[in-house]
């Protein structure tokens, strides 16, 4: 069952296109990495989730309701970690947990939660003395108050130190392991392949490529560009090599050829060069990483606010 | 429960504010000089009248002067400051609703504004007790309530312009006009038509129908009418005295509730009806 769906979403700020045509879905119990440049349109996609703001054309719908009429019964479900917030900075840490635990009507323990994010010594502290990364950490706890069945994060390894962010990422295999699904965004590839379950990549308010981790690392892997120099270049290599289903291009210069293949074709192509009678001098092999493919996926976009 | 969350929490963060501690010692500080100076002209006088009455009659300057000032500097920055700083993104991530949200603060402001009144008030009881070795706690206690209602109306107007703006600058401007409505351009209007309509400044009572209905639209007109209705003044908060003898249903104490409830739904209803549709 889809916990998330998002069906022909279009979002407009005046002349700006947000989000076009954007179809996603959510499965329970995964975690949903949502990757993509700052301006890509995560934050909005998550603002029509929680109904911070409104879609121009589309249906929305988080545990099959839609925000915009039953906001409040996705939100009591849902466990909501923002980007861009801010915190009372005039009450304590235990003061926002039991302003969180009374909204959510559940009876949680602020001293447990306080101690599962890490910041327990803070927690009679006010707010406006804590750092970012344990401003983090606190609304990170607020989040996971009431055990919601959805978890919303955006960026959130937003100030986080290492450590940080290694907690984080603990924190949301437990949460998944527990049977909630989570949903986070972030622009670093980093965070996400570590412990996604699945992955989207967003570019211009629309979804470029969405697979398992493995499914995007193979589809990466898979393409290697080959550069063999040889002596001199049999006559008719091109036509040869591309008589193997793994080759799909190959370019020469001089006496160097640049074969776009499979990662299991290279020695082939080197032996048939040889049959063919070249000497091969030197060769070199260029693998795509998935951060190569994130980064060809991402890349030249514009920044967006 | 939402609400009541909310307000709670709200009157929590609101209470540690200098701003607002430094307005309750001065409202606390223009209830002791009210009553110390009715008291002395009082004195001086040699009036032997109604003396409790003279020094509410003192104290509903500073209040009707200083409430709505305090009230509005209490509610502005309620929704459209948490807009502005992230912190609404950390409340709405919780399960309540925009409505709840504006509620909730009305509720939690309220609250703060009346701890400024009663603790003005109190120290006000001292004072005139100390002045006059007398007071009359009835007639006090129904002050304070009206005044209550009072800052509650001005904290609604402000909770409400808070809430249809997106950023505390525009919110501030809204406040600071309406007080230059209210406590300059309205009086200053209402002589000038007095005067183009009946050719002198200040005529003698009874004041012409439309002067009794203009001077009651402001909030501060519903209070003073208010007033009377719960004390034995004879209309003197209000606009009754400029009345004739025969009084037009808009110039009567009741009214004065009709006022402020006015007050106190509309600005509301209109700063939640934008609230409730823009993206945040």
């Amino acid at each position: 069952m889809a916990t998330i769906e998002l069906t022909n979403v279009t979002k407009r700020y005046g002349d700006t296109m947000a989000l076009s045509d954007l179809d996603l879905t959510v499965r329970k119990g995964t975690i949903y990495g949502f990757l993509g440049p700052n301006g890509a349109g995560k934050s909005t996609t998550i603002n029509l989730l929680l109904d911070f703001a409104r879609p121009t054309a589309g249906s929305v719908r988080v545990f099959g309701h839609d925000p915009q009429d039953e906001s409040r019964t996705i939100r009591k479900r849902t466990g909501i970690l923002p980007e861009g917030f801010d915190l009372y900075d005039r009450l304590t840490g235990r003061q926002h947990l039991d302003f969180a635990i009374e909204s959510k009507g559940v009876d949680d323990d602020p001293e447990a939660i306080l101690e599962r994010v890490g910041i327990a010594e803070a927690a009679d502290r006010k707010v406006g003395g804590y750092s970012k990364g344990m401003a983090q950490r606190l609304a990170l706890g607020a989040a996971l108050i009431g055990e919601p069945e959805l978890l919303i994060l955006d960026e959130p390894s937003t100030g986080l130190d290492p450590a940080g962010a290694r907690d984080m990422r603990t924190i949301i295999r437990e949460e998944r392991d527990r049977g909630a699904t989570i949903f986070f965004s972030s622009h670093i590839l980093g965070q996400v392949d570590a412990v996604c379950d699945r992955v989207g990549i967003l570019r211009d308010g629309a979804l470029v490529a969405e697979d398992t981790v493995e499914g995007l690392r193979e589809a990466t892997s898979a393409k290697t560009t080959l550069r063999v120099t040889v002596d001199q270049v049999p006559e008719n290599a091109s036509e040869q090599l591309l008589t193997y289903a793994g080759v799909s291009e190959v370019a020469i210069e001089d006496t160097t050829l640049v074969v776009s293949c499979e990662s299991d074709v290279k020695t082939t192509v080197l032996d048939t060069l040889e049959t063919e009678g070249a000497t091969v001098q030197d060769f070199t092999t260029e693998e795509s990483s998935l951060e190569e493919l994130f980064m060809a996926y991402t890349e030249g976009t514009e920044v967006r606010t | 429960m939402s609400v009541i969350a909310i307000a709670k929490k709200d009157f929590r963060d609101a209470m540690r504010s200098w701003v607002l501690i430094a307005l309750i010692v001065l409202f606390a500080l223009f209830t002791v000089g009210g009553a110390y100076i009715s008291t002395q002209i009082a004195g001086l006088l040699g009036d032997a009248g109604d003396q409790p009455l003279d020094i509410l009659f003192a104290l509903q300057t500073p209040a009707s002067f200083l409430i709505p000032i305090i009230g509005l500097m209490v509610g502005y920055k309620a929704i459209a400051g948490e807009r502005e700083s992230g912190s609404l993104k950390f409340l709405l991530g919780l399960p309540h609703s925009r409505r709840d949200v504006v509620l909730g603060k009305v509720l939690g402001r309220t609250g703060v504004v009346t701890v400024a009144i009663v603790i003005g008030f109190a120290v006000g009881i001292v004072a005139i007790f100390g002045f006059t070795g007398s007071f009359s706690l009835v007639e006090y206690l129904a002050f304070t309530l009206v005044t209550l209602l009072l800052g509650l109306t001005f904290v609604s107007i402000a909770v409400g312009i808070s809430a249809a703006t997106g950023s505390t600058t525009r919110a501030a401007v809204g406040i600071v006009s309406l007080i230059g409505l209210f406590w300059l351009l309205w009086g200053f209007i209402g002589q000038l038509l007095l005067y183009l309509i009946t050719g002198s400044i200040v005529p003698e009572p009874p004041m012409p129908d439309w002067y009794l209905l203009y001077s009651v639209i402001p909030p501060g007109g519903g209070y003073g009418l208010a007033a009377d209705a719960v004390l034995p003044t004879d209309g003197q908060f209000g606009v009754g005295m400029l009345a004739g003898d025969d009084v037009p249903f808009f110039a009567e104490p009741w009214f004065g509730f009709v006022i402020l409830a006015v007050w106190i739904i509309v600005p509301l209803a209109l700063g939640y009806w934008r609230f409730s549709r823009v993206d945040l």
